[in-house]
């Protein structure tokens, strides 16, 4: 249930178009596919598809966007300190889709032109003032901005790109990292 | 495997840095970049086959002659060049986001772990040498996501944060990261 309200109603035929552009970047990656290829594996002309989608920018928000609703799907954490295990368990999905969680990571890093960098944000500090009430403002802040920044497929990324790591490594590397960042408030819960 | 003058790829890298301050990465097309390099657009072809690889030599290149880093010895050289590199971002916002765009693409070639990576995994082994494997490599790969362009970028269009308090936040992610190894001091 991952911010379903903002979801978009998608038509059938965007569904065919995001579906084959996904099975297409694990194929061959996002770079060597033509809007004739994810046409013709849609099955829709090609004018549909730039009807939907303009330009190759518009196509791929709307696919990093699918990606993250339909395909690294998590329940929402209950209560901040389940925001740990949820990550571990997002870095095991990225590890099964590498392709997609790339595509992912590198749309958020856009700036104004990508897709929201911290999609968490505000369910995080709720969370935040209803189980920490002690917590300042400022101090909230840093610390939904450290979580907002482990709970996403760039950390998979990092650690797997930078760092050399594989698999399980990440996975508990990045909920250790998360769990640390918990710690001290964990008292005053 | 094409003959691969180290000139000619960074002539071209220098002058997609050089457009990158007027435009973005996407709005620079290969025939831009033969004009400004003053090699014919095949070249730029041949070099980088697709964009995914131009944005990934891009990144490393602007990595290491944008924002070299300095020796990192200690925790505290850590973070001043943390600081300074956060900072360094902030004056060339345009490089900055194509190295942590280049930074999350999948990989077009082998790599390796990074200088940074390097430094502070060698950083961490010399401070607290009797810190455990498992938890030498958590904290090193923990340092270095909070230490990349990639938290840069998430902070400025997650958080509306500049460089000092993207800093902020660094270091306390790290402080609360380094808790487990009291006997090294992260900030004095």
């Amino acid at each position: 249930m991952a911010d379903a309200s903002s979801a978009p109603e998608l038509s059938p035929t965007q569904v065919a178009i995001l579906t084959a552009y996904c099975e297409l970047i694990e194929e061959v990656g996002t770079d060597d596919v033509s809007f004739r290829l994810i046409a013709l594996r849609a099955g829709v002309g090609e004018r549909t598809v730039f009807r939907y989608y303009p330009t190759r920018v518009d196509l791929l928000l709307a696919t990093s966007a699918w990606i993250e609703r339909t395909i690294f799907t998590r329940q929402e954490s209950d209560s901040i300190f389940d925001v740990p295990i949820a990550i571990h368990e997002a870095m095991e999905a990225y590890d099964r889709r590498p392709e997609l969680a790339h595509v992912v990571a590198e749309t958020a890093m856009r700036g104004v032109n990508g897709s929201e960098p911290a999609p968490h944000r505000d369910r995080f500090d709720a969370l935040l003032r209803a189980e920490v009430p002690s917590l300042s403002e400022p101090e909230r802040r840093l610390l939904v901005a450290a979580l907002c920044h482990l709970d996403s497929s760039a950390t998979w990324v990092t650690m797997r790109r930078e760092v050399g790591m594989h698999g399980r490594d990440i996975a508990d590397a990045a909920r250790w990292a998360a769990e640390s960042q918990l710690d001290p408030i964990r008292a005053a819960s | 495997m094409v003959e691969k003058p180290v000139d000619t790829e960074a002539a071209i890298l220098e002058s997609a840095v050089a457009l990158l301050r007027e435009r973005t990465f996407e709005d620079i097309t290969y025939l831009d970049l033969a004009e400004a390099a003053a090699v014919s657009e095949r070249t730029i072809y041949r070099r980088f086959p697709t964009r995914s690889h131009l944005l990934e030599a891009l990144a490393r290149w602007i990595e290491s002659q944008q924002f070299p880093l300095p020796q990192i010895r200690t925790p505290e050289e850590f973070r001043a060049a943390v600081r300074e590199r956060f900072r360094a971002y902030e004056r060339a916002p345009g490089c900055a986001f194509v190295a942590a765009r280049g930074a999350s693409l999948s990989p077009t070639m082998e790599s390796a772990p990074t200088p940074l990576a390097r430094a502070v995994f060698a950083m961490l082994t010399t401070a607290a040498p009797t810190l455990n494997s498992r938890d030498t490599q958590r904290i090193a790969a923990t340092a270095q996501y909070f230490a990349s362009p990639i938290f840069w970028a998430r902070m400025r269009t997650g958080f509306d944060m500049n460089a000092d308090e993207t800093f902020e936040a660094f270091d306390r992610a790290m402080s609360r990261a380094m808790a487990i190894v009291p006997q090294v001091s992260w900030a004095s």
